[in-house]
């Protein structure tokens, strides 16, 4: 078992009375090498399950074991190293850093995990390869399209070649047509042995998963496998 | 993540980010650069005014002893003695005895008259006391316990003052008075009519044309105090000059003196004495009072200096809080791909530190070119006035700045990178 949740809670302002349950006690187990979509209307929660499940935030009440590990025994640099080595991340608002160009953007993750200066930049450019913007590796996230600057977080995703990719809306901020650029992309990787886990309000980009968990007000409603005609 | 790579992110987030790096560093730049500034020019003020004082004072003790009972000089001599026999403090010491009564001074065709009370002349507007000759009794060692300095010739030598052979030393206005620019070693004049040879002069202490201690030392007229007898009528010397090896010497030797002078003159149970009446006093209490003037205004400007580097402390405060906030979302970024919250915390910290030694410097080298500029504007003002930075100054502001900026850039970024990735995140 990769994902291992039992109970898990997300409360705010717990005992006030504007207390939010965003996870109402979820239970959820992911397999290696399965291909997750988590769906839910906006608020159901699955936003906040896809950041506890990153390790980007901590459950109120809960177990969590990743990879047998039990999440909440985990100090802060540990928990680093899990996003870091574990877990790659691709957010609906790319969250590149301004600053940089794609290939150090691409790069940054690996020197946060202490890749040598003679190796990185070559990763680097061959996950910016993967996903067809090798050829922009020194342009900065403003002179970009909304598409390539997605492609470009997918690239930081998964150049430390993370068992495991989390989306969260990923096409959410893309016209149709780029959306399905990234969806292919995201297939590619589960073809070679990712564990992708594709959180949506689109049944359509659900509908691209083998296995969809629906969420409502922070529960699971539904949970299960369904065919698809790529696999 | 090593250092390496820590220095290399920080330097191109200041790279990137030129007006917000300069912005911090000018908070900087002003406080460091005011603060070196206005602390050269007070101390180049201070200075000043100490070197005036030095050239009255330094290390020499003005003492003034009168007995009641002798007529004959012998408390003269036994003063005289013992302050020879101090020759581990003392470095000189000499009668300084003026003759108060009106002497006519000749060379050649001119002729002046010493302590002309009679004959004041104010026509020309000026203070003629700053003009009038003083014919002053002293030893072979007059000069060096008044910090005259020979401007050509010597001085009165031992013999000619115990032999009482009839030389003398001139003051630099005294000489130019007589002499105008000719040098007047080796001539003649006579005083009273009685002929003395003049063996050297004295550099002028240039106080300015106002000063009336400075123009009454540079108008002297000085010859051996044995001559007190046929010059003087045998009046009683009664003022010395002693002159100390160093400021330590001094207080040693007033604090012999004293004990040696209340027993020449013991007091009763009043307070008072029989026989005699003494005092002395050291013109480096002058200079004590001047250094805690000084001290006094460096304190002010040390305040003035302090609420200016606290200003720039602010605005150094304010652009990295600014700057660290709007950064949070960064810092959230850096952690969601793996950043350990000590390698952001070191990148910030090397930002920081770049940031405001950069500014630092360029504050410290604004603080020089400003402290030369100010020189050259206060030197109409001040004569002679040198106005350096002190490195001490430099090096501190330098310190204080770049430690508030690191301390302020730090500590949101230690806060930021604390915070759940997904709140940083967030944050916009």
């Amino acid at each position: 078992m990769l994902i291992d949740i039992r109970n898990l809670y997300k409360i705010y302002n717990e005992g006030k009375e504007s207390e939010v349950r965003a996870l109402d006690g979820v239970s959820l187990q992911i397999d290696k090498g399965e291909f997750v979509a988590i769906v839910g209307q906006s608020g159901s929660g699955k936003s906040t399950m896809m950041n506890v499940l990153g390790c980007l935030d901590i459950p109120t009440y809960g177990e969590y074991y990743l990879d047998g590990n039990d999440i909440n025994s985990l100090n802060d640099k540990q928990l680093a190293r899990i996003r870091n080595r574990e877990i790659g991340f691709i957010f609906q608002g790319y969250n590149l850093i301004q600053e940089l160009d794609a290939l150090e953007n691409v790069t940054l993750p690996l020197i946060y995990r202490g890749v040598s200066v003679f190796d990185r930049e070559d990763m680097a450019m061959e996950a910016l390869a993967k996903v067809g913007m090798d050829d922009r590796a020194h342009h900065r996230p403003s002179e970009m399209s909304g598409g390539q600057q997605q492609r470009v977080a997918i690239a930081r995703a998964i150049a430390t070649s993370p068992p495991i990719i989390m989306a969260d809306e990923p096409t959410g901020a893309l016209d149709s047509r780029t959306g399905r650029h990234v969806i292919e992309i995201l297939r590619d990787l589960y073809r070679g042995g990712t564990t992708i886990l594709l959180i949506t309000h689109d049944d359509g980009i659900a509908a691209t998963a083998k296995r969809v968990v629906r969420l409502s007000d922070g529960r699971i409603i539904s949970d299960k496998p369904q065919e698809v005609d790529w696999a | 993540m090593n250092l390496w790579q820590a220095f290399k992110m920080a330097f191109k987030s200041i790279a990137m980010k030129k007006t917000r790096s300069f912005l911090t560093m000018l908070g900087i730049i002003i406080g460091v650069a005011s603060v070196v500034i206005m602390v050269s020019v007070m101390q180049g003020q201070n200075e000043k005014n100490m070197e005036y004082w030095k050239k009255m004072g330094d290390n020499k003790i003005d003492l003034y002893a009168y007995s009641w009972m002798d007529m004959e000089n012998e408390t003269g001599e036994k003063i005289f003695d013992y302050c020879l026999s101090l020759s581990d403090l003392v470095v000189g010491v000499t009668p300084k005895a003026e003759i108060n009564s009106t002497i006519t001074i000749q060379y050649g065709a001119k002729t002046l008259k010493s302590n002309d009370w009679e004959n004041m002349d104010y026509s020309s507007g000026k203070d003629p006391y700053l003009t009038m000759l003083h014919v002053y009794l002293g030893s072979d060692q007059f000069g060096i316990c008044n910090n005259y300095t020979l401007a050509s010739g010597r001085e009165m030598s031992y013999l000619e003052v115990e032999k009482a052979l009839p030389v003398c030393v001139l003051g630099s206005g005294a000489k130019e008075q007589l002499f105008g620019f000719t040098d007047p070693v080796g001539e003649t004049i006579t005083l009273n009519g009685d002929p003395f040879q003049v063996v050297g002069w004295y550099r002028s202490f240039n106080m300015g044309e106002e000063n009336y201690t400075g123009s009454q030392m540079d108008n002297a007229v000085v010859i051996p105090y044995t001559f007190n007898r046929t010059m003087n009528n045998n009046n009683t010397i009664d003022q010395y000059v002693v002159k100390a090896k160093d400021s330590l010497s001094t207080v040693e030797a007033m604090t012999k003196l004293d004990s040696f002078l209340s027993g020449l003159f013991p007091k009763d149970e009043n307070g008072q004495s029989s026989n005699g009446y003494y005092q002395f006093g050291s013109n480096d209490s002058f200079v004590e009072e001047q250094e805690k003037a000084n001290l006094m205004q460096s304190l002010v400007m040390g305040a003035i200096a302090g609420i200016s580097l606290l200003v720039g402390g602010i605005g150094i405060m304010n652009i990295m809080l600014v700057t660290v906030t709007e950064r949070t979302r960064e810092i959230g970024i850096r952690k969601a791909i793996g950043a350990e919250r000590s390698s952001i915390i070191t990148q910030f910290l090397i930002e920081a530190a770049v940031i405001c030694s950069i500014g630092g410097l360029i504050g410290i080298a604004i603080g020089y070119v400003g402290t030369m500029i100010a020189g050259k504007l206060m030197e109409d003002v001040f004569e002679g006035i040198i106005l350096m930075p002190e490195p001490f100054i430099a090096v501190g502001a330098f310190l204080f700045s770049v430690v508030l900026g690191i301390i302020f850039g730090m500590y949101p970024a230690i806060k930021a990178s604390g915070l759940q990735p997904v709140v940083a995140l967030r944050a916009d």
